[in-house]
C-alpha cells in the first residue's frame, strides 16, 4: 500500500511516519514544502534506509497535489497553518486541504484519507462547565468567533466531509485534543496565557485534553487500520488527564519557575467582557485576544471521553505520567543549552 | 451620487483584512462584497467580517453589486486588466502598492482612469500617518525653514507574517516583481523623500545587496535581495534613503534637515521632534539641548497617550485616513489625497532604481 503523509517534518507529521515505519511500512511518501526544514525525516531516513520517499511541493499547488497523490492508496492529512496572518492560515489549511480534496476526487484510483482535525472544531462554548466532550458534542456553530486556529480548522473540517460527500472520498476524522510531547509546544493555552510578561495562569482545575505525540500518532495509524472509511469520527485524548494547575505545578517544578497569577473563571469571564467593551468602544483599537466566547470555548472546563477510538483498538502507548516527563525533560534540556 | 459609497473588494490575501476593517469603521461607505479567484479565501474574508456577498467571478460582482468604489487588492500583474474592469463599469479604484509592475503600466493604468473621469488612489497609507500630517502642519508653519536634505530610513521584518510568507513559497507574487521585496515596500521609503522633494526626475544612485539570512533552498529565495541603498539629488533638496531587512529593532524614521530646524519623525513610536539647535552658549547650550531633545520627544509622546485614551491611535491610522480622504474626494469632489502625479513620480524612481541595482541579487 502506498502512503502519502502531509504535513509530514511537522511535530504530529514526524511522529506518524516514525509510527508507520516501526510497523513495517516502506516507501512513504512524504510531501515537503521546498526548501523547509526536513531534518526530523532525515533522521528517520537514516534510521530506514529506503522508508521515505521525499517528494518536494506544496499543497497550494493543485499540480503540485497531483503529483503527491499519483499511485497513492492512503493520505494521513496532517498540514495546516500553525500561525501567521489570517490569509495565509486560511491558505495553508483550508485552500491546501482544498486542493488535496480535488486532486483525490479527479484521480482514477480510490484514495482513502484519514484526516487530522482537531477539539477546535466542537462548540464548547455552548456547553454547560464540566460538560462532556465526545464525538455527539455539536460541531461550533460560530468558528467566526473562535481563535483563527479553529476556525481554519473548521472550514478544513467542513471541507473534507463537502468531498466525502460529493465526492465520495473515503475518509476518517481524527481529532486530537492537545498534542505535547518532546518538539512540541511547551504549553497549551488551555493552561493559561502570557501577558505583557504575566503568566495569566487562566486553566486553572480545568481537565487538559492531552495527548502524546506518539499516542495520537498511534491513533491516526489505528483508525485506518480498523476503521470502514465512511465518515467516522474519533476523538483524541489520552487515559489519566490531569488538569491545568497541576499541568502549570509541574512546569514551574521541572521547567522553570516562572511567576504567575491564577484568574478564577468568573473573573476571566468579566475581563473578556471588558475587552469586548473597550475594543468595541475604541473601534478596534486594541485587538479583543479576549471575548466572552473565546474564553467559554477554551477556559469553562470539559471533560473528555475517548471510548470510541479505544473501540477500535487503541490505548494510549505511553501513560501521561511518562508523556510529562518526557515533555518537561525535554524542555528542561532546552533552556539549559 | 448618494451619500453612502457602496463599495467592493477583490483579492483577500493579507492586506484585504485592513481594509475590509477600516471601511466599516465609515458611515459614509457600505462594503457589498468581496472576491477572490479561491472561493475558500473569498468565503473566510466575507465570514470573519460579516460581509454581505462574496464572489469568485470579478465582472459577475461588478455587475450585480453596482459598486462605486473597488478596492483592488490582488498582487501587482493584475491591476491594470482588474481596474479597466472597475473603469468601465463606471467604478473609482482604490488600488494596493506598487500600482503596476512598471512604470510604463502605472503611465497606463493612471491614463486610463483619468480619461474615463474616474478617481484613482494608491495603497501609500504611510504618507497619512500622524506624524507626516504633523510634518506638513510644521512646515507649512515655516517651521524648517526650506528643505535641503532628508533622510528616510525603512525597517522591514522578514520574521512578519508577510516576510514568512516571501520566504515560505518561491511562488510568493513578490518573487515574480521585477523589484522583488524592494518593489513592495520601498514606496514606504520614496514616499517620505518626495513629500519634501519636488523634482520631476531626480538623479538617482542606488545600490542593493543580500545580506543574509535564510538560504539553501536552491531557488529565487536564496537571490532575495534584502538591503538597499539610495543617493537621491534633485535641484535643491537631496536624499538618502535606506531599506534595510536585518537592523534590529526594526525602525522606521525620517529627518527633515531645512534652514531652520531639523525635525524627526519616528513612524514606530509615532513621534516628532524638532531639532533648532543650541540657544545657549557653551556647555550650557549642550546640556540645555538635551533637556530640550527629551521634552519634546516626551511632549510627543504625551500627545499620542492622548490619542489613545480619544481611541484615535489605531494600527492602520494611516490607512485609515486616505480610504476616509479618498471617499471625500469621490463624494465632495475634493482633491485626491494622493496626486497622480506623485504616484508616477514614485513608480519612475522605483523603475530608475531597479535598472541601476538589476543583477545585484543574483
Amino acid at each position: 500500500m502506498k502512503i502519502l503523509v502531509t504535513g509530514s517534518n511537522g511535530f504530529l507529521g514526524s511522529a506518524v511516519v516514525k509510527r508507520l515505519l516501526e510497523g513495517g511500512e516502506r516507501g512513504i511518501r512524504c510531501l515537503v514544502r521546498p526548501g523547509s526544514n526536513r531534518r526530523k525525516l532525515d533522521v528517520l531516513d537514516a534510521e530506514y534506509p529506503g522508508g521515505i520517499e521525499f517528494l518536494t511541493g506544496t499543497l497550494n499547488k493543485p499540480a503540485d497535489c497531483e503529483g503527491a497523490i499519483d499511485g497513492v492508496d492512503l493520505v494521513y492529512h496532517l498540514a495546516a497553518a500553525m500561525g501567521g496572518a489570517p490569509a495565509e492560515m486560511f491558505a495553508g489549511t483550508a485552500v491546501a486541504t482544498k486542493n488535496l480534496l480535488e486532486a483525490m476526487a479527479a484521480s482514477d484510483r480510490t484514495i482513502k484519507l484519514v484526516h487530522c482535525s482537531s477539539f477546535a472544531v466542537y462548540g464548547v462554548a455552548q456547553l454547560g462547565r464540566r460538560g462532556m466532550v465526545d464525538e455527539n458534542t455539536p460541531i461550533e456553530p460560530r468558528p467566526d468567533k473562535r481563535d483563527l486556529y479553529s476556525h481554519t480548522k473548521y472550514v478544513q473540517e467542513d471541507l473534507v466531509w463537502q468531498y466525502h460527500r460529493k465526492s465520495g472520498i473515503p475518509m476518517v476524522i481524527l481529532r486530537p485534543g492537545v498534542i505535547y510531547g518532546p518538539g512540541g509546544p511547551p504549553m497549551s493555552a488551555r493552561v493559561g496565557l502570557n501577558l505583557f510578561g504575566i503568566f495569566l495562569h487562566l486553566g486553572r482545575k480545568n481537565a487538559l485534553p492531552l495527548t502524546y505525540v506518539d499516542n495520537c500518532a498511534d491513533a491516526l495509524v489505528c483508525a485506518a487500520e480498523n476503521c470502514r472509511f465512511e465518515g467516522e469520527v474519533y476523538n483524541v485524548v489520552d487515559d489519566d488527564l490531569i488538569g491545568a494547575r497541576a499541568f502549570l505545578d509541574r512546569y514551574r517544578k521541572s521547567v522553570k519557575k516562572i511567576p504567575y497569577v491564577s484568574v478564577p473563571y468568573l473573573a476571566t469571564h468579566l475581563m473578556s467582557l471588558a475587552v469586548e467593551k473597550y475594543h468595541t468602544y475604541s473601534n478596534g483599537q486594541l485587538p479583543a485576544i479576549f471575548t466572552r466566547y473565546k474564553s467559554a470555548s477554551i477556559w469553562k472546563g470539559n471533560r473528555f471521553d475517548n471510548s470510541r477510538l479505544k473501540s477500535i483498538g487503541w490505548r494510549p502507548r505511553v501513560s501521561t505520567e511518562e508523556g510529562l516527563r518526557r515533555h518537561f525533560e525535554h524542555l528542561k534540556s532546552e533552556a539549559t543549552q | 451620487m448618494s451619500s453612502e459609497l457602496k463599495v467592493v473588494l477583490v483579492g483577500c490575501g493579507q492586506i484585504a483584512d485592513g481594509h475590509v476593517s477600516e471601511i466599516q469603521k465609515l458611515d459614509n461607505a457600505a462594503l457589498l462584497a468581496v472576491c477572490d479567484l479561491e472561493p475558500v479565501m473569498a468565503e473566510q474574508l466575507a465570514v470573519r467580517y460579516a460581509v454581505p456577498h462574496h464572489y469568485t467571478d470579478y465582472q459577475k460582482m461588478l455587475a450585480e453589486q453596482k459598486p462605486d468604489v473597488v478596492h483592488i487588492c490582488t498582487p501587482p500583474g493584475s491591476h491594470l486588466p482588474l481596474v479597466k474592469g472597475a473603469v468601465d463599469a463606471g467604478c473609482h479604484v482604490y488600488v494596493e502598492k506598487p500600482l503596476a509592475l512598471d512604470y510604463r503600466e502605472s503611465t497606463e493604468l493612471v491614463d486610463y482612469v483619468q480619461k474615463a473621469g474616474r478617481k484613482l488612489t494608491i495603497g501609500h497609507n504611510s504618507q497619512f500617518e500622524p506624524p507626516i500630517m504633523e510634518l506638513r502642519d510644521l512646515v507649512a508653519r515655516g517651521v524648517l525653514g526650506d528643505c535641503i536634505h532628508i533622510e528616510s530610513y525603512y525597517g522591514y521584518n522578514m520574521g512578519g507574517n508577510f516576510g514568512k510568507a516571501i520566504l515560505g513559497s518561491p511562488d510568493h507574487w513578490v518573487h515574480r516583481l521585477p523589484g522583488k521585496l524592494f518593489q513592495n515596500n520601498i514606496n514606504h521609503m520614496l514616499n517620505k523623500i518626495t513629500e519634501l522633494l519636488p523634482d520631476e526626475r531626480p538623479e538617482i544612485r542606488a545600490m542593493a545587496w543580500k545580506h543574509g539570512g535564510p538560504a539553501g533552498f536552491g531557488d529565487v529565495r536564496d537571490d532575495l535581495g534584502d538591503e538597499l541603498r539610495v543617493v537621491i539629488r534633485g535641484k535643491d533638496v537631496s536624499a538618502y534613503g535606506t531599506f534595510s531587512s536585518h537592523v534590529k529593532p526594526v525602525a522606521q524614521f525620517a529627518r527633515y534637515y531645512g534652514t531652520e530646524s531639523i525635525i524627526h519623525l519616528d513612524f514606530v513610536s509615532r513621534t516628532v521632534a524638532v531639532d533648532r539647535g543650541a540657544t545657549l552658549p557653551s556647555a550650557i547650550g549642550r546640556l540645555a539641548a538635551g533637556f530640550d531633545q527629551s521634552l519634546r520627544l516626551a511632549g510627543s509622546a504625551a500627545r499620542n497617550a492622548a490619542r489613545f485614551l480619544r481611541s484615535d491611535y489605531h494600527f492602520f491610522a494611516g490607512l485609515a485616513h486616505l480610504i476616509r480622504a479618498f471617499y471625500d474626494s469621490i463624494l465632495h469632489d475634493a482633491a485626491l489625497p494622493v496626486a497622480p502625479r506623485d504616484i508616477l513620480r514614485i513608480a519612475w524612481i522605483m523603475d530608475e532604481i531597479f535598472a541601476q541595482i538589476h543583477g545585484a541579487t543574483s
